[in-house]
């Protein structure tokens, strides 16, 4: 079976932008291929991650962006399940690789969450969760999250102030990407401070609604041995869906994810204790202490503790430095994008390219992206330095 | 209806729009004043609304049980900015309630945030969506006929 490898990456700017969705992979298509041949010369097949034909009243993003790239009569669709819609097209890309089927597959997603304002997104980001009775009942994205850091406040030691850390960690982790929507730090107060959206998470505890673009070029080694770029493995894919309603959750356990971690971790050969940097679906904080335990970091009830240097936490607790991009939270969250910035983040630290924020000899990572609420759907995959 | 049809694995002409194993069924005994959910005659797991198998185990062994419509809450939070159809009702809170069969069920609670504790102790109502004052343009052609249930504190 042929490896799976990351042979290049690229991204557009996050955040606010004049570009439309199609523009947004222009941007992150252009760096990945730059110096290199034409995506023609190279693309077999292109994924594209997107989560709502709402924004911009369009589907069809596989045809388009396909397009858009130069690539004639390409096999090429869209995959979703709300946010995790960009790690599925790199597990697609990934499956096809390794089957043999293909020799380069682009994974790609992107969103222009901005084009129907706060409350396009509101309502295009609900129809992720179930209908009948609970999108009848009024539920938002940060609601349904709510239910459960409510619940994971009353059942462990963890405080407001300690998931209010965790949006701090990651805006100081942003600070240090250029690839972040948010360049600037925040302090503990201003996040506990900032305006309820639903008790007890606050705005700073919520990623930000984000427009973005992701591209990454998923090739066998033959391929990427011809592109004579730097590439890291794709070692571990693990998926897993769980339930739509939160009335059928446990609400302090994200079983899906770690069945998907667990899933990836096999499939790797390696342990939650081999990860050096791991990128987890950070849609609000309290999703990184969920996340922390689910992936087998942390003992149950101390997921908050990704905040303190490895030494400080406590006993149980693996070395793993979590979100160094910034996470959701303030890379930004892009939704059909955002597995993929997760990629990207860990192709960097793989390759020694991340700058400030740099993890020494760091060899492997997790990237844990999720839909729906929390682990509706679980998309994880082990990134591993090629040649190892 | 037939009454084997009340217990799974269900046949394919038992899927309709009167059985209570369908939403249409679910909405129409819920209008009348009765609560219902799958019940794994298997493993015991509570499914609401009623479907045809149980996600604890794979079974399709489902019957259909009458649930109590007292319960208590689990987890809770206000809804300041919600989807613009229950605009008029914001802020809404909503909370997840475990029944007294420990079944449960998401929905909107009728007190304000500040009233609502881990453990308060509520009963359901089950409501016309225009009387609550949720927008009609929300329905979709078959949900216009469907009530809406919420839960008061008792």
């Amino acid at each position: 079976m042929p490896q799976a490898h990351i042979a290049t990456v690229g991204t557009s700017p996050v955040g606010r932008t004049d570009l439309p969705g199609r523009d947004l992979f222009s941007r992150a298509l252009a760096e990945a291929f730059e110096g290199l041949p034409d995506p023609a010369e190279v693309v077999d097949a292109v994924y594209v991650g997107a989560q709502s034909e709402r924004y911009e009243n369009q589907i069809m993003q596989g045809t388009l962006l396909a397009e858009w790239a130069g690539l004639n009569n390409c096999p090429a669709e869209r995959v979703e399940a709300c946010a995790a819609a960009g790690a599925l097209a790199l597990k697609n890309a990934v499956r096809d690789v390794r089957a043999g089927v293909h020799d380069a597959v682009l994974a790609c997603g992107v969103e222009k969450m901005t084009a129907g304002g706060t409350e396009g997104a509101t309502n295009a980001l609900a129809a992720a969760f179930e209908r009948a009775l609970e999108q009848r009942s009024g539920i938002t994205a940060p609601s349904q999250y709510a239910l459960l850091a409510r619940r994971y406040l009353h059942e462990t030691d963890a405080t407001e102030e300690d998931l209010a850390q965790i949006a701090v960690k990651n805006h100081r982790n942003a600070a240090a990407n250029p690839r972040a929507m948010f360049d600037h730090e925040v302090d503990v107060e201003t996040v506990l401070e900032s305006d309820p959206v639903a008790p007890p998470l606050k705005l700073y505890d919520c990623a930000p609604v984000s427009d973005g673009s992701a591209a990454v070029l998923v090739a066998n080694p033959e391929t990427v041995a011809d592109l004579g770029t730097e590439a890291v493995e794709v070692a571990g894919v693990g998926t897993a869906a769980n339930t739509l309603a939160v009335a059928e959750r446990d609400l302090t356990y994200v079983e899906g994810a770690e069945v998907a971690a667990g899933r990836a971790y096999d499939e790797a050969g390696v342990e939650p204790a081999d990860v050096d940097v791991a990128e987890v679906h950070d849609a609000f904080t309290v999703c990184e202490a969920l996340l922390a335990e689910a992936a087998g970091f942390a003992p149950e009830g101390t997921g908050v503790e990704t905040v303190r240097e490895p030494g400080e936490r406590s006993s149980g607790w693996t070395d793993v430095r979590v979100n160094t991009s910034g996470g959701l939270k303030a890379r930004g969250h892009p939704i059909g994008a955002t597995g993929l910035f997760q990629a990207v983040e860990a192709y960097e630290q793989l390759t020694g390219r991340a700058g400030d924020r740099q993890v020494q000899d760091a060899d492997t990572a997790l990237l844990v992206n999720e839909g729906g609420l929390a682990d509706a759907h679980t998309a994880a995959h082990v990134l591993r330095r090629a040649g190892r | 209806m037939t009454e084997e049809s009340l217990t799974g694995p269900l046949a394919p002409e038992d899927v309709t729009s009167d059985s209570l194993f369908t939403l249409p069924g679910f909405f129409d005994a819920l209008a009348e004043g009765q609560l219902l959910a799958a019940r794994c005659m298997d493993c015991g797991t509570h499914l609401m609304p009623p479907r045809p198998a149980c996600y604890g185990c794979g079974s399709r062994a489902v019957e259909i049980e009458e649930q109590p419509q007292t319960g208590t809450v689990v987890s809770y939070t206000a809804v300041y900015r919600p989807p613009s159809p229950f605009a008029d009702l914001a802020p809404v809170t909503v909370a997840v309630v475990e029944l007294d069969s420990g079944a449960r069920l998401a929905g909107r609670v009728t007190a304000p945030l500040e009233a609502v504790e881990i453990g308060s102790a509520v009963e359901l109502r089950v409501r016309d969506p225009a009387e609550v004052g949720i927008d009609p343009e929300m329905h979709l052609s078959y949900e216009e006929e469907w009530p809406v249930h919420e839960f008061a504190l008792r």
